[in-house]
């Protein structure tokens, strides 16, 4: 493997936040959500932005083995076309969802470039705000994707120890680390306007995964001034294919990282998805988390055929419908909002404006 | 004399709302109404046209007694800062723009350069331009050259709570205008307010100290209250500050008297 970028190694980068990483107290514990509440509430007030993730399709050309996509699973595989995109758009947006994420596997055949840049202007006629997770592109095919509307790319290093990258991805285009390390900064130079990171937790040692990830949101941050960066704290969930983390991340953990991320970068929104159970979404809210998914399907067609249009990428720990997970949310004094964007800032940044590199 | 005026409209009451970061859209509005304010601003990423219970202009819209003042929050580029304009007013029918352009989403500092581009153009379109801008006298005046109907600095970095970090500045600001000086973000208190409009702003916008106090609507009515306060002692003319001491013997005697 070729070096390792300066900044992911720059211990000065986050050595303010190990100690809080490292310390096991409740005191601290206490304090730090108490420092980070504060800090929410001045720079995001009471409001909780909320979004929901379309999965399009679960071709997948890697072999991930902690995911149920991988491309060794025996679920039948399935793509959404542009009729069926709109009908799952429409039941979303019954539900009240004005911001969408589009998901999908790997590169296939079956599913490129092409087949997103058409589901992107679908949601886009539909939905104020598009991003999109999916496979890394080039600068001129993330050009092409904002011009069809994307606002926003959520890309997951998933564990930025570079060995155990090496093992976890046993095939495909996804074994190149680097590749993937530098795909938020190609999506931003292509005129997307915000880029979503994180660490699969559990994959590896969680304090290591924790530094390494504020220091490539910091770096993403002085290096592109104009970028919108948020961070996603997904913890591995039980999936086919039935990978056991080797890691094991608690919610004490968890919460202290959270914690620390607000802290250290007040500016930026943090995420938390249904992966996590109620309670400690519940829990989380407004304590750091600013973001979070909701009434979410991991099927493809899960919101138009009910929940066993096809197989899970991971099993959801929060069922609850957006109608409860609002009211839970309200019952601590905070108010859900669906629609935190418009369509008329949805213009790629263009590379200059972005400090082309 | 007593009322604020922008453009063609006047207002007695001289503190500006924002309507973001309440803990619900009951709340906000007991806070407006609280407040006593006659002018809110609205940004059109909280628009929601589907009738959705986030959606804040509907509910605003059916106060009686406020003018809506739609912002831009959410624009990077002055070209998107008109669109928004243009969008805004066709939802609202308001001629009000509130321009907020903010290229960087983390501390959301404006941009001079499209601030004052975006301005110049809609205020030959006849909005009546309201610009969040740092608090930089010579932008201020620029902006008031090609039409806006005030200027917003910065009291200190929006949703910081620093207060009238940039005095200096906004007091500069103040002296040379001649369109209303708001001071727009950063006030935390009441008695910054007070102190904004006695240092000669003829009005404030305060968010983030309402929505996120524990009490927002009696924190309204606690602002509003300050505003006047600011007005009232201003107009009453505040006595000057000593700046230096006076010697007991005079040191222009030698000079003989004033014939």
């Amino acid at each position: 493997m070729s070096d390792l970028p300066s900044w992911l190694t720059d211990a000065r980068l986050s050595e303010e936040i190990e100690p809080l990483l490292r310390n096991e107290d409740d005191d601290s514990l206490e304090r730090l959500a108490a420092e980070a509440q504060a800090v929410t509430l001045r720079r995001f007030g009471r409001i909780i932005s909320l979004y929901a993730p379309l999965y399009l399709s679960n071709f997948c050309s890697s072999g991930c083995v902690y995911c149920g996509f991988a491309s060794d699973r025996t679920s039948p595989r399935r793509k959404l076309d542009a009729s069926e995109i709109e009908k799952e758009l429409l039941a979303m947006k019954a539900l009240g969802i004005s911001d969408v994420l589009l998901l999908t596997g790997e590169r296939t055949n079956a599913v490129g470039f092409d087949y997103l840049c058409r589901a992107v202007e679908v949601a886009a006629r539909h939905m104020p705000r598009v991003a999109v997770e999916a496979f890394p592109m080039s600068i001129a095919e993330y050009r092409g994707l904002a011009e069809c509307g994307c606002t926003a790319i959520t890309i997951y290093q998933e564990t930025y120890d570079p060995e155990n990258y090496g093992k976890l991805h046993r095939w495909g285009p996804k074994q190149d680390f680097l590749e993937r390390l530098e795909t938020p900064e190609r999506a931003l130079a292509g005129g997307i306007r915000s880029v979503g990171i994180g660490a699969l937790l559990g994959l590896s040692e969680p304090v290591g995964e924790a530094l390494a990830l504020m220091r490539h949101a910091r770096h993403l941050c002085h290096t592109w001034w104009k970028a919108g960066v948020s961070v996603s704290f997904p913890r591995i969930r039980p999936q086919e294919g039935e990978y056991r983390p080797q890691f094991t991340v608690s919610d004490r953990f968890l919460a202290r990282m959270i914690f620390a991320f607000r802290i250290g970068m007040p500016d930026i929104d943090l995420v938390l998805s249904t992966r996590e159970n109620p309670e400690f979404r519940d829990g989380m809210a407004g304590l750091g988390i600013t973001r979070m998914s909701i009434a979410s399907r991991t099927t493809v067609g899960g919101y138009v055929e009910s929940d066993t249009a096809s197989a899970r990428q991971f099993e959801v720990s929060d069922n609850r419908s957006a109608k409860e997970f609002c009211l839970a949310l309200r019952s601590k004094g905070l108010d859900p909002v669906f629609k935190n964007w418009d369509s008329a800032y949805n213009e790629p940044v263009t590379c200059k404006e972005a400090t082309c590199h | 004399m007593n009322s604020l005026r922008l453009g063609s409209y006047s207002f007695s009451s001289r503190l500006i709302l924002g309507t973001g970061k309440f803990s619900s859209t009951r709340v906000m509005l007991e806070a407006v109404r609280a407040s006593g304010t006659q002018l809110v601003t609205v940004a059109l990423r909280r628009f929601n046209r589907n009738q959705a219970e986030d959606d804040l202009f509907g509910p605003l819209s059916e106060i009686r007694g406020i003018t809506l003042m739609p912002n831009t929050s959410g624009a990077a580029t002055a070209r998107e800062a008109i669109k928004a304009a243009h969008i805004s007013r066709e939802l609202s029918g308001s001629p009000f723009i509130k321009v907020e352009i903010h290229p960087n989403p983390h501390h959301l500092m404006p941009d001079p350069i499209e601030t004052y581009e975006a301005c110049k153009v809609l205020a030959a379109e006849g909005f009546i331009v309201m610009p969040y801008i740092p608090a930089d006298p010579v932008l201020a005046k620029r902006l008031e050259d090609v039409g806006c109907s005030s200027v917003m600095p910065l009291g200190s970095a929006i949703g910081s709570g620093q207060g009238l970090a940039n005095a200096e500045m906004v007091r500069l600001i103040v002296r040379e205008s001649t369109v209303p000086v708001i001071v727009d973000a950063g006030l935390r208190s009441p008695s910054e307010a007070c102190a904004a409009m006695e240092m000669g702003c003829e009005a404030v916008l305060v968010n983030s100290a309402i929505a996120v106090a524990r009490y927002p609507v009696a924190m309204a009515g606690a602002f509003a209250k300050a505003v006047e306060a600011g007005f009232e002692a201003r107009n009453a003319g505040i006595m000057p500050r000593s700046g230096s001491a006076v010697a007991t013997s005079p040191l222009t005697s030698f000079l003989g008297a004033a014939s």
